[in-house]
This record gives C-alpha cells, sequence and structure tokens, in this order.
C-alpha cells in the first residue's frame, strides 16, 4: 500500500509540474490549475496514444487541452472514405458534467443531425440506466464511442435524424447513395 | 501479495513501459510473501516471472478501483483532487455508500446531484458511512 499510494503521488506530481512548465497561465498567473486541466493532464496522453486507427485528433491551442478536433475516417461501411471532423468541448465542469461534442462535417446519418447533434448514450448527462455519463468514463472511451457510431453503435432503431433512419429502411440503395454523395460533397 | 499490487497499480501507469511494472515487483519480491511462491521458484529468470503474473493482475484489479476514487482518480486515503487544489486537505473525508464503494465525500456528492447512481455499479446510492 505505502509503495502505492508513493507511485501515484510521484506520477502525480511528476505530470502535473511536467504540464505547468510546458504551459504556464500567462494571463492568470494566480489562477489555479482547474480539476478539468488536471484530469486532461492524464487523460490526454492515455487518449492519444490508445486512438483507433480511423481517428487522428488535433488540439488547436496546445494549451487547452479541453478543446479537440477529432477526425474519424472510417475504412468501412456507408461512410468509407469520409473524413468527419467532430469538435470536442470540456467545460469546467468536466468531469462531473460529460464532454460537448458536435459534428462539423455535414453527414446523412441516423444518429447525427444535419446540423451537427449526436446521439451517443455516454454522451447523455442524465440517465437512469448505466450507459449514460459517468466521472468513471473518459476521453478514450468518448473517442471509441464516436468512432463507434460508423460500426457498432450505428444505431437505425432509436434515430435522432429519423428522416435518415426512415430514408435506410425504405430503400438501403438510395440511402447509401446519398451518404456517399453527402460524402463527396461535404467530407472530403 | 504486496507485490503483486504494485505491478498491478504500475500497468495503466506505465502502460507504454511495461518493463517499469515488472521490474518494480522483482525488486521488492525478495520481501514478498506465501501465495507467490511457486512463481519464486526461478528468481534469476525474469521473463518467465513477470509472464506469471499477467493473471494475477486481473484479480487485483478490482481492488484498486476501491482504493481509488473513481470520480477525481486519487487514492481514497489523501485529499481530492478538488481539496489538494484548494489546500484543504484536512477537511476531505471519504464515503461509503451501501454497495460498498468508497469516493471521496467531496466528489461523490457533486455527482448526485447530476445523478443519484453510484457511477461504478448504477445502483441508487445511499450512504453507509462518511469517515476517514
Ligand atoms: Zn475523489
Ligand atoms: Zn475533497
Ligand atoms: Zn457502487
Amino acid at each position: 500500500m505505502i509503495t502505492l499510494s508513493k507511485k501515484l503521488k510521484e506520477d502525480a506530481a511528476r505530470k502535473s509540474s511536467g504540464s505547468n512548465s510546458k504551459s504556464p497561465d500567462l494571463n492568470n498567473s494566480t489562477k489555479r490549475v482547474s480539476i478539468r486541466d488536471r484530469l486532461l493532464i492524464k487523460e490526454v496522453p492515455e487518449m492519444t496514444s490508445s486512438l483507433p486507427k480511423t481517428c487522428k485528433v488535433h488540439f488547436p491551442d496546445v494549451h487547452k487541452l479541453h478543446h479537440s478536433l477529432l477526425t474519424i475516417s472510417p475504412e468501412e461501411g456507408y461512410w468509407k472514405d469520409g473524413k468527419f471532423i467532430f469538435e470536442l468541448t470540456l467545460t469546467e465542469e468536466y468531469n462531473i458534467a460529460p464532454p460537448k461534442v458536435r459534428c462539423k462535417t455535414k453527414i446523412w446519418h441516423p444518429n447525427i443531425s444535419e446540423e451537427g447533434q449526436i446521439c451517443l448514450s455516454l454522451l447523455r448527462e442524465h440517465s437512469m440506466d448505466g450507459t449514460g455519463w459517468a466521472p468513471t468514463r473518459t476521453l478514450t472511451d468518448v473517442v471509441w464511442g464516436l468512432n463507434a457510431l460508423f460500426t457498432d453503435l450505428l444505431n437505425f432503431d432509436d434515430p435522432l435524424n429519423i428522416e435518415a433512419a426512415d430514408h435506410y429502411l425504405r430503400d438501403k440503395r438510395d440511402f447509401e447513395v446519398k451518404v456517399q454523395r453527402y460524402v463527396r460533397n461535404y467530407a472530403r | 501479495m504486496s507485490t503483486t499490487k504494485t505491478s498491478t497499480m504500475s500497468m495503466p501507469q506505465a502502460a507504454a513501459n511495461p518493463e517499469v511494472g515488472s521490474g518494480t515487483s522483482t525488486g521488492t519480491s525478495p520481501a514478498g510473501s506465501g501465495p507467490g511462491t511457486a512463481t519464486n521458484a526461478k528468481p534469476s529468470d525474469q521473463r518467465l516471472f513477470s509472464l506469471k503474473k499477467w493473471n494475477i493482475v486481473a484479480m487485483w484489479s478490482w481492488d484498486v478501483e476501491c482504493d481509488t476514487c473513481a470520480i477525481c482518480r486519487v487514492q481514497v486515503m489523501d485529499a481530492c483532487l478538488r481539496c489538494q487544489t484548494e489546500n484543504k486537505q484536512e477537511e476531505c473525508v471519504v464515503v461509503w455508500g451501501d454497495c460498498n464503494h468508497s469516493f471521496h465525500n467531496c466528489c461523490m456528492s457533486l455527482w448526485v446531484k447530476q445523478n443519484n447512481r453510484c457511477p461504478l455499479c448504477q445502483q441508487e446510492w445511499m450512504v453507509q458511512r462518511i469517515g476517514k
């Protein structure tokens, strides 16, 4: 037990001091590092080192780990050959509150609206079953969850874009044609 | 047993460098104890030694989960991330639920405002006791 807690403390100290030296808070030198930022010091490296091979993450401002752009390029399925950009924003309330995610690329998808809203259970703030957000989840789970919207979690039964889901049920071929037209027009 | 525990925690911490985990536990093993005796048969063969431990890791991860607050990921016996930041280490206490999961009281009281369920087992959250 002693070794264990000592190691954790050392890790935490090393990680937080390491990041402080890299990202000094120039404007608010008196302001303490937020809980969110301290969690992200651990979560971001964990997430970037275990990305699905279809995903890339970009931080527009390296001093703002709470704002990132995730690019998903599905290798198979209806959205193959598209590049879909998701914007992840983590408020100060993270990890009590889930990340806010929007799809910046226009897409024809039953679980993503054309305006970029996303229906993914783990991003749901208040859920009565075990599938919603919980502070035990991390950025890694979010990235894998979003990636799975193009594979395992693709769901036509409980759609956000009802029109897209109906389209699929009515005429799968035509659905596929429209998806690929969107890919060509918006997701290249 | 303490040696296995060390290697368990080292694994997620040092995921990129598994050598660190096995190195640490091999170093502490002479002080180690009973149940691992069989694996100590050939202490010179470190490869064989660490391979055996991969089985044990799974058994112990559950225990570690209980010792670490799943919300702020700091040991429950230490002050939570928030209290460490605000220098209120003394006030930070532990809360146990009826489900036997434990968290920092600070962390859990923030979470239950949003969802009155244990984030680990999803049972409705009922405080069993609060203390150190
Ligand atoms: Zn905590
Ligand atoms: Zn606290
Ligand atoms: Zn529980």
